[in-house]
């Protein structure tokens, strides 16, 4: 039984952050949960799945975080505690119904928690979530730590039926993948029942209809909500202060930050000269708990990432408060003592610090730093991301790569993010040359394929994974067929959400609760779309090759080739391998005109080595998954597969 | 020679629009591919010299040095290359009637040395539609389907290297001026391979003018036989100034005028029109469709040319004194045209330390072609 | 309650390593030892993205009283678990100190420049060198030499833990070991675990005199 769903009140667990939301939901009593995987919010998810039957709750990996959002939204309308999770990025995705549920209202409690990813250590952007809690006026909390990932949960449903409308929270992957431990507090008893009560009158919020007109009216009253949320914040056990009465500097700051600038005071141990003001509740501010902060101190510093979200809504509140609390010096993104970009941590927040405090800190004595600085840098030498061994996707853009280098027409590559985004690098032959949003590789490329009367003649292709396929590219295609657009759209099927983790996709037989559902076939759609479709093995070099040419030089509009072999990380595979793979010395060519190093200098699959004494390529049995693939990629054969018993 | 590798060879002859398309480093190694008339780099190689430049007949081709190698002098101002006869033929009795153009020479050739044991098989170029494809011929059938005229430039080297790397060491090959200076090239074993051991046994070289990029003549032909099925190209002697396309829905032509827009620019630098450095050259001969123009440049030319028609392969006849001058004519004009143009844009004999170029030859041949 | 005084508080550790040698596995056991000792424990992941190829290294933050930042501040690492070698130098350079202690497995994972060429793989007499200019105290183990042995390379990681152990420098029980392996594989797999980490401890109980240098 999963240590998630423990009954022991002040058992004490280490959690990961994501783990603590998910136990928070279960005792907050949550019976609908859904979300679109994506690091770093996906284990919220994934740990809630494991144990939905246990709990008699229901867990969904929905088709987008758009509908995500709609279904948990159904069963706060039905009576049900829900949560919706989803990345920094899928809450635009999601935006459009937001801004009608903000509008609309909710009935039983529903959470929306966003995991924001500064630093984009796993995304291809720095999105900012919080900024959609203003947009939409909804508040916004922030953990500050991993036991307060747990508690705040329960405490945003609680805020949430207080207001009868969604509350947002926001974590950052410091927090949703850093561990901690956890308190456990109790579950509540499991009986509900669901029912969607629409039969009162029009306007009724528990009994009515559910929407956000007439607008006035909602508006109006969504704006009472938010200004009865800023009095609550008031007295919220997640706005804590620590420092003297009157500190020389004051932090303001929330999230992961807390931690960084808890540790940064004492790295400089200046406990008795800063306060730290940390903040659970960031939108809107609490303006009287600000004040009375604002008001002992003349520097304030605010320590947050991504954009200088908090840092503007306090100088608004300090601007209005001028009168009363005097004129306050700012530091933060704005004035560039916090870096613009990029993630914080503790040796950023203490270098800011220390700068406003006036002390020369060094992490360690010169002498040793030098000898630090001395180590040369090849002594490390540096890791470029590369594709798995046995990943499919380097046998497919090593196909799509030489098909568009035969057709010799500059032809290129459209896609989105996924790990196939790496295509981007040397390891996919750098043939990705666009990479957005999900699915916006069918949608620019279907642009492309319009500009033929414009001159344009370059071959186009757009790739995307499956489970990106039935997310948002769709639509895409809809429009390249309709509108005619001529391009490839090649479907990188490797039989999952690999890249975060395996979750399951509408493609796939199997729910995220382990239940069979039904199975919705992506060439099937595609020929219900009117397009040619075409299946194959990316591990078929020469098939997979030939059937890219064939669709490049077919003009007839939208063409598919869906590619599938699954993940090289599926449990399946790494079972075991199905090649054992060794090299003939006496055959491999090496560095000699013939071949010039084309596995480990071209293919570079990690399971290759260049020996440099031999002057021949050499097998890493540790490394390699025996995909087979490099045998096909040696022009003398001197690398073998031998099928495993 | 001086010998680069393939970084050169993309500066020199892929971005400079230099290359052709023969065929010649494809197949050597993973990077060098042909399709669809085109020679496609797949992969950049960093090694600073390689068997791609060394065969390329665009770039750093010696002529006195090759000349010297096959014929024992330097290369001299002679339009039809150094030779040992030039008479006129045809395919003979014991050649079966295939769809070959005039006078079924090349098929002849290539037949008699296959049965004779001479060659163990034949790189030739086939035709898919338009599209030339470079064929293996392992049977007089498979020789007889690649008999006709192309026109258009075509990777036939491939079939070659191919040919090479499964082990063949007797290998006939027909191919156009270019192409056999790249044979020529390859047979001198530029890279000084200990083991190196001279693959082909017989290399008989077409006439050619110019050739059209396939690409091109495509497109330009699908315009005009919307969806027509083409059975044979052909471009009848001189002074008839047309192309006839054949296909199942009969026959058009279109002015020479029109296709020579379609000729890609590096067959304007090309000196040779009789492929000089073959055994046996071989072309049309003007006023007689049914003939043949055949030229032996090697003893072995000589002895299979012989050989062939004794044992009733090939009829021989001479050839007159008017359709001689023609082809020196013909030859020597293509040449000077070639060497001026060359000479003009700076890319014969560069002198300067590492500098690169197309051709080498004694400065004076130049001047004596030129004049 | 803590059953033993941290020579820190925290008391940090960096595992480090590359995608896929089961560094977060060995994070969250090793974590977990000390949660059952009464502990705080925080742990921070570092990734350059989850696929293999890239650098992983998680930090463990070991309290008495609370949880602390899940990245450890410059040149404030006590003692560094390289699951590679390389990645050990890496980490050193930016949270070694004078006293800081290393672990390091000697099993080279070669980065895709490497492989491709483009960059040299310090040889091993470099990395020594390197790791004791900049340690106080080093010991060089051939885990995944031993976890091949054992019949899964993966196992590197455990017999890392069990080297760690051995050091002495954190109250680390095998019983403890037992536990909380428990939480991440099939009971089926406790022996191999158990006897991988067995081996760690033994490599440096064996090597007790040698160590420090």
């Amino acid at each position: 039984m999963s240590y998630l769903i423990d009954n022991t009140e002040g058992a004490q667990y280490l959690l990961m952050g994501n783990e603590a939301i998910a136990r928070g939901a279960l005792e907050a009593g949550a019976k609908v949960v859904c979300g679109y995987p994506g690091t770093p919010s996906s284990d919220i998810i994934e740990s809630l799945a494991k144990i939905a039957k246990d709990m008699n709750i229901y867990v969904e990996w929905s088709t987008n975080e758009k509908v995500a959002m709609e279904v948990a939204a159904a069963g706060s309308f039905a009576g049900l505690r829900s949560m919706c999770v989803m990345k920094q990025n899928g809450v635009n995705v999601a935006s459009d119904f937001l801004l009608h549920l903000a509008g609309s209202g909710t009935r039983a409690g529903m959470v929306l928690v966003s995991c924001d990813d500064p630093g984009a250590l796993s995304s291809a952007n720095e999105g900012e979530s919080r900024f959609f809690a203003r947009l939409v006026e909804i508040p916004l909390l922030e953990p500050g730590d991993f036991q307060e990932a747990k508690d705040m949960i329960k405490w945003a449903f609680e805020l949430s039926e207080e207001i009868r409308n969604l509350v947002m929270v926001r974590s950052v992957t410091r927090m949703s993948h850093a561990s901690g431990n956890v308190k456990f507090g109790k579950l509540p008893p499991g009986d509900v029942h669901a029912v969607f009560k629409c039969d009162g009158f029009i306007l009724d919020p528990m009994e009515g209809a559910v929407m956000s007109l007439p607008v006035r009216y909602k508006h109006a009253l969504q704006q009472e909500k938010i200004k009865k949320a800023g009095e609550i914040f008031e007295d919220c056990p997640f706005n804590s202060y620590h420092g003297p009465e009157k500190p020389e500097v004051l932090i303001i700051t929330s999230s992961a930050c807390n931690l960084y600038s808890r540790e940064a005071i004492g790295i400089l141990g200046v406990e008795d000269r800063v306060g730290l003001l940390k903040l659970g509740t960031t939108w809107p501010l609490p303006p009287e708990l600000l004040k009375r902060h604002l008001s002992r101190t003349d520097k304030i510093l605010i320590v947050e990432e991504v954009l200088p979200f908090l840092e503007e809504n306090v100088k608004i509140l300090a601007a209005e408060m001028a009168p009363e609390i005097g004129i306050k010096t700012f530091h933060g993104k704005n004035d560039g003592t916090i870096p613009a970009v990029g993630e914080l941590n503790p040796d950023l927040v203490v270098g800011a610090l220390a700068q406003i405090v006036g002390i020369d800190y060094k992490p360690v004595p010169d002498e040793y730093a030098e000898k630090a600085e001395g180590v040369p840098t090849s002594r490390a030498p540096a890791r470029e991301l590369t594709f798995c061994p046995g990943c499919p996707h380097r046998a497919s853009f090593w196909s799509i790569h030489n098909a568009l280098q035969l057709d010799g027409r500059k032809g290129f590559v459209c896609g989105d993010i996924g790990c196939y985004g790496m295509a981007t690098l040397p390891c996919g032959f750098s043939t990705l040359k666009t990479l957005h949003a999900m699915g916006s590789g069918g949608g620019i490329a279907s642009g492309f394929g319009k500009l033929g009367r414009l001159g344009f003649d370059q071959p186009v292709l757009a790739v995307c994974g499956d489970s990106t396929f039935f997310h948002a590219e769709v639509p895409a295609l809809i429009n390249a067929v309709h509108h005619n657009s001529d391009f490839t759209l090649v479907v990188l099927d490797n039989s999952g959400t690999a890249m975060t983790g395996f979750q399951p996709h509408p493609g796939l037989k199997v729910s995220a609760m382990g239940e069979d559902v039904t199975s919705v076939d992506i060439a099937e759609i595609c020929r219900a779309l009117g397009a040619r479709v075409e299946i194959r093995d990316p591990f078929d070099l020469g098939e997979t090759q030939e059937t890219l040419n064939e669709l490049i030089e077919d003009k007839a509009g939208l063409k598919v080739l869906i590619l599938r072999q699954i993940c090289a990380l599926s449990p399946e595979k790494k079972a075991g391998k199905k090649y054992d793979m060794t090299i003939d010395d006496e055959i491999c060519l090496g560095e000699n005109c013939g071949c010039n190093k084309v596995c480990t200098r071209i293919f570079r699959c990690p399971g290759l080595v260049w020996d440099k004494e031999k002057m021949v390529t050499r097998v890493d049995d540790v490394i390699c998954s025996g995909c087979g693939v490099c045998a096909d990629i040696c022009p003398e054969g001197a690398i073998k597969r031998k099928e495993v018993a | 020679m001086k010998v680069f590798g393939a970084n050169e060879l993309l500066e020199d002859v892929f971005e400079k629009n230099l290359c052709i398309g023969c065929g010649a480093c494809t197949y050597l190694c993973p990077y060098f591919r042909s399709y669809r008339g085109k020679t496609a780099i797949l992969f950049p190689c960093n090694l600073t010299q390689g068997r791609c430049w060394a065969y390329c007949p665009k770039v750093e081709v010696d002529l006195d040095d090759l000349s010297e190698r096959f014929f024992g002098r330097p290369y001299e101002k002679d339009p039809l290359g150094f030779h040992r006869s030039v008479k006129i033929s045809k395919a003979g009795r014991q050649v079966s009637e295939g769809s070959f153009q005039a006078g079924g020479t090349v098929s002849a050739l290539m037949s008699f040395a296959l049965s004779k044991g001479y060659i163990s098989a034949a790189a030739l170029t086939d035709r898919e539609g338009l599209r030339p494809v470079p064929r293996l011929a392992q049977s007089t059938d498979d020789i007889l389907r690649c008999s006709s005229s192309k026109y258009t430039a075509s990777p036939t080297l491939s079939a070659l290297n191919q040919a090479i790397n499964e082990g063949h060491n007797q290998i006939g090959v027909v191919g156009t001026p270019c192409q056999v200076l790249a044979i020529a090239q390859m047979r001198s074993n530029p890279m000084g391979d200990k083991d190196f051991s001279d693959p082909v046994s017989l290399v008989v070289g077409l006439f050619c003018t110019w050739a059209v990029d396939f690409r091109e003549f495509d497109a330009f032909i699908s315009e005009r036989i919307e969806g027509s099925r083409i059975t044979k190209v052909d471009i009848p002697p001189p002074p008839a100034e047309i192309m006839e396309v054949y296909t199942d829905n009969g026959k058009i032509e279109i002015p020479l005028d029109e296709i020579r827009e379609l000729v890609p620019n590096t067959c304007s630098y090309c000196t040779d029109m009789t492929a000089e450095f073959s055994d046996i050259s071989v072309g049309v001969l003007e006023g007689r469709p049914d003939m043949n123009t055949i030229i032996t440049r090697t003893e072995r030319g000589e002895k299979i040319v012989d050989e062939a028609r004794k044992e009733g392969f090939l009829i021989l006849d001479d050839i007159g004194k008017e359709n001689l001058e023609h082809l020196i004519w013909a030859a020597g004009n293509k040449k000077k045209r070639a060497f001026i143009k060359a000479k003009q844009e700076g890319m014969l004999n560069a002198r300067e330390e590492g500098a690169r170029c197309y051709l080498r030859v004694r400065p004076e041949t130049v001047e004596e072609i030129i004049a | 309650m803590a059953s033993m005084q941290l020579a820190q508080d925290p008391y940090n550790i960096i595992i480090t390593g590359v995608g896929g040698q089961g560094n977060v596995m060995a994070s969250r056991v090793l974590a977990n030892m000390l949660v059952r000792r009464g502990f705080n424990v925080t742990i921070g992941e570092t990734f350059g993205a989850s696929q293999r190829g890239g650098s992983v290294m998680s930090h463990l933050r070991v309290s008495a009283t609370s949880s602390w930042s899940p990245q450890i501040p410059r040149g404030r690492v006590d003692v560094v678990i390289a699951l590679e070698p390389t990645e050990g130098i890496r980490v050193l350079k930016d949270y070694g100190n004078p006293q800081v202690k290393i672990l390091s497995n000697k099993r080279a994972i070669r980065p895709v420049g490497v492989i491709a060429g483009e960059l040299d793989y310090p040889s091993m007499e470099e990395i020594r060198g390197s790791v004791q200019e900049l340690a106080s105290s080093a010991w060089f183990i051939d885990a995944t030499d031993e976890a091949v042995k054992l019949g899964n390379p993966i196992l590197g990681n455990i017999i890392m833990i069990g080297a760690l152990s051995g050091l002495g420098v954190l109250p680390l029980e095998r019983e403890d070991f037992k536990e909380a392996i428990l939480r991440s594989i099939p009971r089926d797999k406790l022996d191999i675990n158990l006897k991988a980490y067995d081996i760690g401890r033994q490599i440096i109980k064996q090597n007790e005199d040698s160590t420090g240098n």
